[in-house]
């Protein structure tokens, strides 16, 4: 399946949106609906991640549209950026390729006292204590151990297991999506495979495009909100980009595995077989949600032990204990999940799943899922760019909930191919090139690198701008980049 | 080339072109390993371990095989790079050799997350087969 171009129709809504009518596909239920400006439209055209869109489209149960977030890109099965609400009282189906291998793959952003003055003096060593303390790339375990039953407990409680082992804080959990914990994990639903993919996973970063970055506050676009979140210009703060590690993967691979006869047992059609699904209510579909559950769970314990080791090599280089240079996280929030939301369809109010894949919650002020602290200004949304140029903090939007099932886009979106980002680098020092623009980067390998340079990205201002005209989400803070470390 | 690695946005595509089908299940090994490592000559077929993967000879089973090949590389922390394959009737039965990782001699490149079934191909067409797979990257 090589890369080819869209060539379906694509009718302007808005300056923002644009539909695939679903008179384009026989077998289409719905029609599909993109959030793009004028200036992002043209290279989403140049491969297939609409006609995923359009795929999207055929499953049972599906509510008012297939969408897609302005990141939107070519994946496997749905696109990157997509989103999809089903119906368990219309037959609506859950779908592992609506959430992807990297279960609950998502972002933490933590804040600190520090200034970007304070850290100038030490940004290489800091840079080198994370990248030696946090371990990054394929084929290496962490320092943290769990046995299989462990495992089980940890996916059962979440990020809660982890304070009760002095690894997390209360304040911790009320700043992460769920408190860290979905209430439907079934640990028990999870394969043995998976538990030993997980042994030492828990606390690794991974490679490809997961990252641990230090930033520092570039300007404020809503002051109040800032406020809320700890936030002022010039603070440094951290990124964290990880999932559920190879745990996850496996768990969506057995579920893949078991579902492949299912299209046929529940009479489902479907145009591409990542998309392979089952009803939500029937046995296969309780069995995928009951380990996807824990799956996320572990992703989110993940990034606890990520930042928990970040905070380690911070009281290394500042000499002081975290607590101290206020290190306390400001959100952590899923951008690859599946979760039944209360959403309201026409008249009616439903409980539907959402799957999002590679997009984010953006529930809006006064939502009751969003944490207290929170509420009046809405829940954060945190959209990495790239390592070159920027990332952006919002909050959730009252616009969200109207027209995109409470959701906003999850970063910048690859540009270029990894193939063709690696063409493009032929060579060169991408680490020199970004140490030229003030960041301080060390990763695994150099493909990896050049993989991920800013240049295979579209530009994060442009994608956050579409959200935040589309009234989905609303900028806060834009954050730069001074340090980071990869796989 | 046995195996070439073709354009995918987010992540990678491998194409595998073979006489036999056992031939194309070693080289597709050999061609996902090479995602991972940098350079698999520098791979020492040091350690064989016999592998078994269940299934009809369609493009699942390919699937199944790089799969199985993935989970072991992940939990033993084993690159393999020499493979000897015979395909049945009911499965496969494989031969695979490399050696644990060694910081010091192996760069890897990527963590292949998964094998996914988008654009999953195996065909056979004038007597050559010819097989596509997308990584989860």
């Amino acid at each position: 399946m090589p890369k080819e171009k869209f060539h379906g129709p694509l009718e302007r809504i808005d300056a923002v949106s644009w539909r695939i009518p679903k008179s384009y596909r026989a077998g289409m239920r719905v029609d599909g609906i993109v959030y793009a400006s004028d200036e992002l439209i043209g290279s989403i055209r140049e491969d297939q991640a609409l006609e995923q869109v359009a795929n999207v489209a055929f499953l049972p149960g599906i509510q008012v549209a297939s969408l897609a977030m302005p990141d939107i890109h070519w994946g496997y099965g749905f696109c990157i950026g997509g989103v999809c609400a089903t119906d368990p009282d219309e037959g609506g189906v859950i779908s592992p390729g609506g959430v992807g291998y990297d279960i609950n793959c998502g972002v933490r952003l933590v804040r600190s006292n520090l200034t970007k003055r304070d850290v100038e003096p030490v940004q290489t060593r800091l840079v080198e204590e994370l990248y030696r303390q946090v371990p990054t790339g394929t084929g290496r375990g962490g320092k943290y151990r769990f046995s299989p039953a462990e495992l089980r407990r940890l996916m059962g409680e979440g990020v809660g297991f982890l304070a009760g082992r002095g690894l997390a804080v209360e304040s911790d959990l009320e700043h992460t999506e769920a408190r860290g914990r979905l209430p439907g994990a079934q640990p028990d639903y999870v394969s043995g495979r998976a538990l030993e993919r997980g042994y030492d996973q828990c606390g690794t970063l991974g490679s490809g495009n997961h990252f641990l970055e230090v930033q520092f506050v570039d300007s404020i676009h809503d002051a109040a909100a800032a406020r809320a979140m700890g936030l002022a210009k010039d603070m440094v703060v951290v990124l964290i980009h990880s999932g559920s590690r190879g745990l996850g993967y496996q768990v969506c691979d057995d579920a893949l595995k078991m579902l492949r006869g299912a299209p046929a047992k529940y009479g489902i059609e479907l145009p591409d077989r990542q998309l392979v699904c089952a009803p939500i209510e029937s046995l296969e579909g309780r069995q995928y949600i009951g380990a996807m559950c824990a799956a996320a769970n572990f992703a989110w314990c993940n990034r606890q032990l990520l930042m928990w080791q970040t905070r380690e090599c911070f009281e290394t280089i500042f000499g002081r204990p975290w607590q101290e240079l206020g290190m306390s996280l400001v959100y952590d929030v899923a951008h690859n999940i599946a979760k039944l939301e209360e959403h309201a369809v026409g008249s009616k109010q439903k409980r539907l799943w959402v799957h999002r894949k590679g997009a984010t919650r953006a529930f809006p002020p006064n939502h009751p899922e969003t944490p207290d602290a929170y509420r009046a200004i809405g829940q954060p949304v945190i959209i990495p760019g790239d390592m070159g140029r920027a990332s952006w903090v919002l909050v959730g939007q009252e616009g969200s909930m109207q027209r995109t099932f409470g959701t906003a886009c999850h970063g910048a979106g690859r540009l270029m191919s990894r193939t063709a980002a690696v063409k493009h680098a032929q060579g060169r020092r991408i680490d020199r090139e970004l140490a030229a623009r003030g960041v301080i980067a060390r990763a695994r390998s150099w493909k990896g690198l050049a993989e991920e340079q800013p240049a295979a990205y579209k530009d994060v201002d442009l994608v956050v701008e579409v959200v935040h005209q589309a009234g989905l989400a609303k900028k806060v803070a834009r954050l730069r980049p001074i340090g980071v470390i990869k796989g | 080339m046995p195996f070439e690695i073709f354009e995918h946005t987010a992540d990678l595509g491998l194409r595998v072109r073979a006489d036999d089908l056992n031939t194309l299940m070693a080289d597709a090994a050999r061609g996902l390993f090479s995602m991972i490592v940098s350079d698999l000559d520098s791979v020492r077929p040091s350690e064989s371990i016999p592998i078994a993967v269940k299934g009809e000879a369609s493009e699942l089973l390919l699937l199944d095989w790089l799969s199985e090949l993935l989970y072991i590389y992940e939990v033993r922390r084993l690159l393999l790079s020499e493979f000897k394959v015979q395909v049945g009737p009911s499965g496969l039965v494989a031969t695979a050799a490399g050696e644990p990782i060694d910081p010091a001699r192996h760069a890897l490149d990527h963590e292949v997350k998964a094998i996914t079934y988008h654009g999953l191909k195996l065909e056979q067409r004038d007597g050559h087969w010819l097989a596509e797979v997308i990584v989860d990257i």
